[in-house]
């Protein structure tokens, strides 16, 4: 009953949504959605190109559309608010006698006209016949700060007629204030970014040099929007386009996560839908679900003057209403407006139902969104979240592996282990019970009558080999590291061919754990990431690395370990990694994010203890003090990298004298 | 279960309050619809108008014949032609102007002149002289039918002759390239502008439109403004890559068409007087100048200019810097071309196709087909058999859709001629240089499965392709030699582009000339595959490699000899007209244009070009994102479909170049393409090898295109049902139906 209801309002919904859009023409742009690996893939147009309209304005900086399609242009080249019907025709103009530069406007839901006047560096308020209401200028409470100017270049209001304004330049983030003209304080600042380079500068440079730096301010928001729920959402151009979008709450902390984003907005809209549009000055526009998702990326500029319809000049706002797009252009004095094709219908469908929780009721429409586009990530986890929901693990699990999601997939996982547990666990304990007390009555026999001897005689006789010796050997440092490395460098066990073996084993079991760690922990998403080469020189690179630094500082302080010795004793130091990282990689595999403490801390111990091989290595192979092979130790990894920095230096002087020599054999080759 | 109803209810009642929104919207747009410059709009016959027919007397009378007299001006080379079927005069040149004619004395003199060049000085600055304000040396000789001129600009050294004839169809004119001659090193010849002022009107005093053909086509109504900012250029064949040595490659923008046709034209008042101009010579270095009337003047005037010499930017060190410097030779190229004369019914965009349609079958470019037992449309489907991955640390081929499965899904589809097309059958797959003979991936399947599937294919009325792009160098494959094989741009830089995903180098004509050859000899063997043909039908550049030049006009001569020898089953992917007489179907053929805010109307005119002589196949609808119109205009057109299909889904090749295929899996589209199929054959099929005589637009949003055999189709765009004459079309559908002859 629940399903055929459901499906009934799928149809309607569908066949209601089919577009009543004429525009059908090939869009001068390619449109973008979030793919695997957070890269951007192709896909259908989200909107196309409906029309572009030219109105008698000159340099408009901002628009506002009414949720009943009023559109009101801050006409800022010719000093007024003009407003706009839905047959794209100039009905009314507001404000000719006392504006100046309207930069910003918003209207609330009473008709209420807010201007921000850039010229006049002043908030104008009017009500919807355009009579002046009040005139607010920089505000007087000393909060505000008495260096800081007041200059007002976008204004939205919110449903308790709080003002926040942009004013340019303001580090300390948005103007809040009342429509008395009180300043109430500042909202939503951005944060400074502090990087290495810079903590680097600090440290060294004295007051003067620092000064002559720019200084390492927070870059001002440029504009804003709010939402229907009172939430603020502010565009930054000139920071990270990860965070150049950021939704505040009530008490002025960014909710919104990090984005594929732009450096270069220009406007932002929220619409009651649930979506988050915005447009940067390259001509790209960018629209997002309510929690930061990209759902497409699409827009082109007009380089070589062709005037294809659907590319922009210089975008300064953008606004949706209903199935459309509108983009007010400041150069082309028009207005460009997008319709919402039938594939973004499904995806916005989809997407309110998902963001709502009715993750059953929104899978049919990303399982067509899948039909479009195979790629669209979103839908994917969207889906799984669904089957998640019916409890239909396997499925689940299946598409958080096509969605990329670690977190989905390891509760998928659990939810699928917990059946498998249940049902067998029991078993698994008796046959290991049962298991263990037959072999302790084996041992007991086997002591009795002594049946495995020639066996375990048979295997003593196989470390004449010398391989199979060095092999054993390796499990002696498991108990008595100290003693060994000693019988290590007096020859009496261990060989260079060994050691060799070791290394490429270790090599080898490096990138097997890559391939078997499981998807839960694993970096890469799928094998076809991994770069073997990378790996594998990253490997012998930095093994060959550690020889030869140590070898060579110990030599310089006094150390005895002779070449053979380090080579050797190091190959034997990384026995934990060589013995476990396989198994561990294995576990990781029945493992889900519950118990990411035992892998991590499995993985912790392996290194400590190979790095405390090394250490006890250093220490016996060059008979030091304690003191003197952490010093040793020390300088081994500052050689290290310094032997890093020549190789980088000498590769890039080496390459510049190539690329010099082959142009000139090229400019030879044509000229001659 | 209950917060659930509520909720639907709600739902519901929101959906019908915005489809109510939507609806309105949707009708009341109807009337001034910002976007019906994607339509084509009513026609009505208006004979309220007038052009001044006089000639004046400085005209001698100079050739006549059944259909055209024609008057030359022996001082500014201006012609008229008057057409004796309805005693139209069409003018060249501009006689008097008017006070309201906003025209400066250059301008002026660019309308009264026959002729005016661009010349480039020393600085490679470029200046426009005509004949009537230059100093000039001008014979004119009259010939048989016409006149031999000779002219030459004193002041820079350039002359050249022309010589203008009337033909059975109009006038032709001609430029030989002998006769340019540079005296001057100081000055070099640029641009030729011949006749621009041909059939210019005023602003919109006279009810018409020019043709443009750029997509499908375009045209452009004559009024007295326009959205247009400057004049509009359009390249013939698309820019020379030669010349600029990479495409500007921005992975957002979506390029505009290249004009594949060398036709423009214009109507002077609907189903009264038109023309067209064809180029026979030349176009391959001619540009389309068009202005509408009031950026500029208020003129509304169309023609073509042909470039002799450009300037570019020569780089001389890697930081950038460089010179602007003017190409060391002109382009070497013959001018020919031919006005032709329509007049009465034939005069609108239909006629002028069906003109030139005429133009081509004389010439042998088109063949009557055989119309033996086609009962069926066709479908072009395109598989993608094979692609490589990265793996640990060599490459891998993936098999994608194999021989065998694509037999399948043919055999599932039960569709009958069907167009296959393989792409990726190369070992390593789609972004590997093909081999030089035939030999198919090992991971697809075995060579006799594919010459077994393609006997069936051909037995069941359709073909077999497989993909051939001649002209590519992928980089960083092997296959061609980095030396020797490249063809390199004025700018001594490797010529570079990207074509579906690879990025490539382009060959130079002996190394295609050699890899065409061997590779079609060992696929002609078998004799029932083809190739499909892309990138050499449209993408044309010069090769400036020394001791290897190669200019475009000569491109041309030596691809067509290429394709000549060996050309049995060919298709291509968008050809340029240089290729309409080796081509048995045309695909990827464009439903709409690039999308110019300043042009009127959308008409099929390439599509009447061709309907009833060779099959063309749309781009595929898997990338269409408003199938619903995508698929009206498809049997507006007489567009076949298309689709691409693959076994496996795209999940399984996104690490490859090919993930531009962003869907394809046959699961996925087996539903859509029966059905498509099905209803597309029903409307289609009765008009197959047949020719669109007339296309008129009943009322807004409303099409009728009629075939030679009396069928016509009925498409509705609009949101409500519509009867014609007792036949019922359905919102958003189409009808086919009888008319009488």
């Amino acid at each position: 009953m629940k399903k055929k209801l459901c499906f009934t309002i799928v149809i309607t919904v569908i066949l209601i949504f089919v577009p009543n859009s004429q525009a059908a023409a090939d869009s001068p742009y390619t449109t973008w959605a979030y793919g695997p690996n957070g890269a951007l893939v192709l896909t259908q147009d989200a909107y196309s190109p409906y029309a572009e309209i030219d109105l008698s304005i000159k340099s408009a900086e901002d628009m506002f559309i009414t949720p009943e399609g009023e559109i009101y242009i801050a006409d800022t080249g010719n000093s007024r608010i003009v407003e706009v019907n839905q047959e794209f025709k100039i009905v009314a103009s507001y404000g000719e006698d006392f504006l100046q530069g309207p930069s910003g406007v918003f209207v609330d839901k009473n008709g209420n006209i807010y201007v921000a006047d850039s010229k006049k560096n002043a908030i104008i308020i009017m009500d919807k016949d355009g009579n002046l209401i009040k005139e607010l200028g920089r505000p007087v409470e000393p909060l505000f700060g008495k260096s800081r100017e007041f200059l007002p270049r976008k204004i939205v209001v919110d449903a308790r007629e709080n003002l926040y304004i942009i004013s340019e330049g303001s580090v300390d983030g948005v103007v809040q204030m009342n429509t008395n003209g009180n300043f109430i304080g500042y909202f939503a600042a951005n944060t400074a970014e502090m990087s290495l380079r810079m903590v680097l500068q600090r440290t060294f440079l004295t007051e003067e040099q620092l000064a002559q730096f720019i200084r390492n301010e927070a870059a001002s928001p440029s504009n804003l929007a709010i939402d229907n729920q009172g939430m603020l959402y502010t565009v930054t151009a000139g920071t990270l386009p990860q965070k150049s979008i950021r939704k505040f709450n009530i008490a002025g902390i960014n909710i919104f996560p990090e984005i594929i984003g732009s450096n270069n907005f220009r406007d932002i809209d929220v619409s009651d839908n649930g979506l988050v549009v915005a447009v940067d000055a390259d001509g790209h526009i960018f629209e997002y679900d309510i929690t930061g998702v990209l759902l497409f990326q699409f827009g082109a500029k007009d380089t070589s003057g062709n005037q294809r319809m659907g590319t922009l000049t210089n975008p300064t706002a953008i606004s949706r209403h209903q199935d459309y797009l509108y983009v007010l252009d400041k150069d082309k004095n028009a207005i460009v407006v997008y319709s919402t094709t039938a594939f973004a219908q499904t995806v916005h469908a989809g997407t309110r139902l998902y963001m709502e929780g009715f993750y059953e009721e929104a899978k049919p429409y990303f399982e067509e969104v899948l039909d479009y586009n195979g790629l669209f990530i979103t839908s994917y986890k969207a889906i799984a979240d669904a089957y998640f929901k019916e409890e239909n693990y396997a499925k689940a699990l299946e598409y958080y592996r096509y969605a990329e999601d670690r977190n989905g997939y390891s509760q998928a996982y659990w939810e699928m282990r917990n059946v498998v547990l249940q049902n067998y666990l029991g078993t698994a304990l008796m046959s290991i019970l049962g298991l263990s007390i037959l072999r302790s009555g084996v041992d007991r026999l086997n002591r009795r009558y002594k049946w495995f001897d020639p066996i375990v005689a048979w295997f003593k006789d196989l470390t004449r080999f010398k391989l199979i010796d060095d092999f054993v050997f390796m499990f002696r440092f498991i108990g008595k590291p100290a003693d060994s490395f000693y019988y290590i460098k007096k020859d009496k066990r261990g060989s260079l061919l060994f050691a060799v073996l070791m290394f490429i084993w270790i090599a080898v079991v490096r990138v097997l754990s890559l391939y078997w760690t499981g998807f839960v922990f694993n970096p890469y998403a799928s094998p076809s990431d991994i770069r073997i080469e990378n790996e594998i020189l990253m490997v012998f690179g930095i093994i060959a690395l550690w020889i030869t630094a140590n070898y060579l500082v110990s030599t310089i302080s006094d150390g005895e370990g002779r070449v053979k010795d380090v080579v050797i004793g190091t190959a034997y130091s990384l026995f934990p990694y060589a013995l476990f990282a396989l198994p561990i990689a294995l576990l990781s595999r029945v493992l889900t994010f519950n118990e990411a403490f035992v892998y991590s801390f499995s993985q912790t111990i392996m290194y400590a203890w190979m790095i405390l091989m090394l250490f006890i290595m250093v220490m016996e192979i060059h008979n030091y003090f304690l003191s003197d092979t952490l010093r040793n130790v020390l300088i081994t990894l500052f050689a290290m990298a310094l032997f890093v920095l020549t190789g980088y230096i000498l590769s890039v002087l080496f390459g510049q004298l190539f690329d010099f020599i082959s142009a000139i054999i090229q400019e030879l080759g044509l000229r001659g | 279960m209950d917060k659930l109803k509520r909720f639907t209810q709600g739902f519901i009642i929101i959906c019908l309050v915005f489809s109510l929104f939507g609806g309105v919207f949707g009708v009341s747009a109807q009337g001034d619809n910002p976007s019906a410059n994607q339509f084509t709009q009513m026609d009505s016959i208006n004979t309220d108008w007038v052009i001044d027919q006089t000639i004046p007397e400085s005209y001698q009378k100079t050739a006549e014949n059944d259909t055209y007299l024609l008057y030359v001006d022996h001082t500014t080379l201006g012609f008229k032609v008057v057409d004796k079927r309805s005693g139209y005069v069409w003018h060249s040149t501009l006689d008097e102007k008017s006070v309201e004619d906003k025209l400066n004395k250059s301008w002026e003199a660019f309308a009264k002149s026959g002729i005016s060049i661009n010349y480039l000085d020393s600085k490679a600055a470029s200046k426009r002289i005509s004949i009537t304000n230059a100093e000039h040396e001008l014979t004119v000789t009259p010939i048989d039918m016409g006149v031999d001129c000779k002219l030459t600009f004193t002041d820079f050294g350039i002359s050249l002759s022309m010589i203008l004839k009337l033909e059975p169809d109009g006038v032709s004119i001609e430029v030989p390239f002998e006769s340019i001659q540079e005296t001057n090193p100081e000055f070099r010849l640029a641009v030729l502008h011949l006749y621009p002022f041909f059939g210019a009107t005023r602003g919109g005093s006279v009810p018409g439109y020019m043709f443009i053909p750029d997509g499908a086509g375009s045209l452009i109504r004559f009024a007295d403004t326009t959205k247009a900012r400057n004049i509009l250029y359009y390249r013939y064949y698309g820019q020379d890559l030669g010349m600029i040595g990479r495409v500007p490659w921005d992975p957002f923008v979506n390029p505009p068409y290249v004009i594949s046709l060398p036709v423009i034209g214009m109507v002077h008042g609907y189903k009264q007087n038109a023309f067209i101009t064809v180029i026979e010579k030349g176009a391959s270095y001619a540009e389309i100048q068009a202005h509408p009337g009031g950026i500029l003047t208020n003129f509304n005037f169309i023609y073509n200019a042909f470039i002799y010499n450009q300037s570019y930017f020569q780089p001389t060190n890697r930081a950038g810097a460089g010179v602007t410097t003017i190409q060391q030779k002109p382009n070497q190229f013959d001018v020919k071309m031919q006005y032709r004369f329509l007049t009465q019914d034939e005069s609108d965009y239909v006629g002028m196709a069906k003109n030139y349609q005429r133009y081509l079958l004389e010439k042998g470019v088109l063949k009557k087909p055989d119309r033996s037992n086609k009962n069926n449309i066709g479908i072009r489907l395109e598989f993608l058999g094979a692609e490589k991955e990265k793996v640990l640390l060599w490459t891998r081929s993936i098999s994608v859709t194999t021989v065998n499965q694509m037999e399948a899904i043919l055999e599932d589809l039960q569709i009958y001629n069907p167009e296959v097309i393989y792409y990726g059958w190369q070992p390593l797959g789609a972004s590997s240089m093909p081999p030089q003979a035939l030999k198919i991936d090992s991971s697809l399947g075995s060579l006799e499965d594919l010459l077994t599937l393609s006997s069936n294919i051909t037995e069941s009325g359709g073909n077999l392709y497989l993909y051939y792009d001649p002209q590519a160098a992928i980089v960083g494959e092997g296959g061609y030699s980095k030396r020797y094989d490249l063809a390199m741009a004025i700018t001594i830089v490797e010529l570079f582009g990207y074509h579906r995903g690879k990025p490539n180098n382009y060959l130079n004509i002996d190394a295609l000339s050699s890899n065409y050859s061997s590779l079609t000899q060992d696929v002609w063997n078998y004799e029932t595959i083809g190739l499909a043909l892309d990138e050499i039908g449209y993408n044309l550049y010069s090769d400036f490699k020394s001791g290897n030049f190669f200019n475009r006009e000569s491109a041309i001569q030596r691809y067509r000899e290429i394709i000549a020898e060996n050309n049995d089953s060919l298709a291509f992917y968008s050809p340029n007209a240089y290729m309409f007489d080796f081509m048995n179907a045309y695909f990827d053929m464009p439903v709409s244009n690039s999308g110019y805010i300043y042009t009127t109307d959308m008409v099929p005119f390439l599509q009447i070009v061709l309907a009833g002589y060779i099959p063309f196949y749309g781009k595929a609808l898997n990338f269409s994102s408003d199938m619903k119109m995508d698929l009206l205009k498809h049997v507006d057109f007489g567009v076949y479909p298309s689709y691409f299909l693959t076994h496996e889904p795209t999940a399984r090749f996104l690490k490859t170049n090919s993930n531009w295929i962003y869907t394809s899996g046959y699961e996925q589209w087996e539903e859509e393409v029966k059905a498509t199929y099905s209803w597309m054959n029903a409307l289609l099929a009765p008009v197959i090898g047949e020719e669109i005589v007339a296309r008129d637009v009943l009322q807004p949003g409303v099409v009728a295109t009629t075939y030679a055999n009396g069928k016509q189709v009925l498409v509705n765009y609009t949101n409500q049902t519509v009867q014609i004459e007792g036949t019922t079309v359905n919102a958003l559908d189409a009808a086919l139906r009888e008319v009488l002859p």
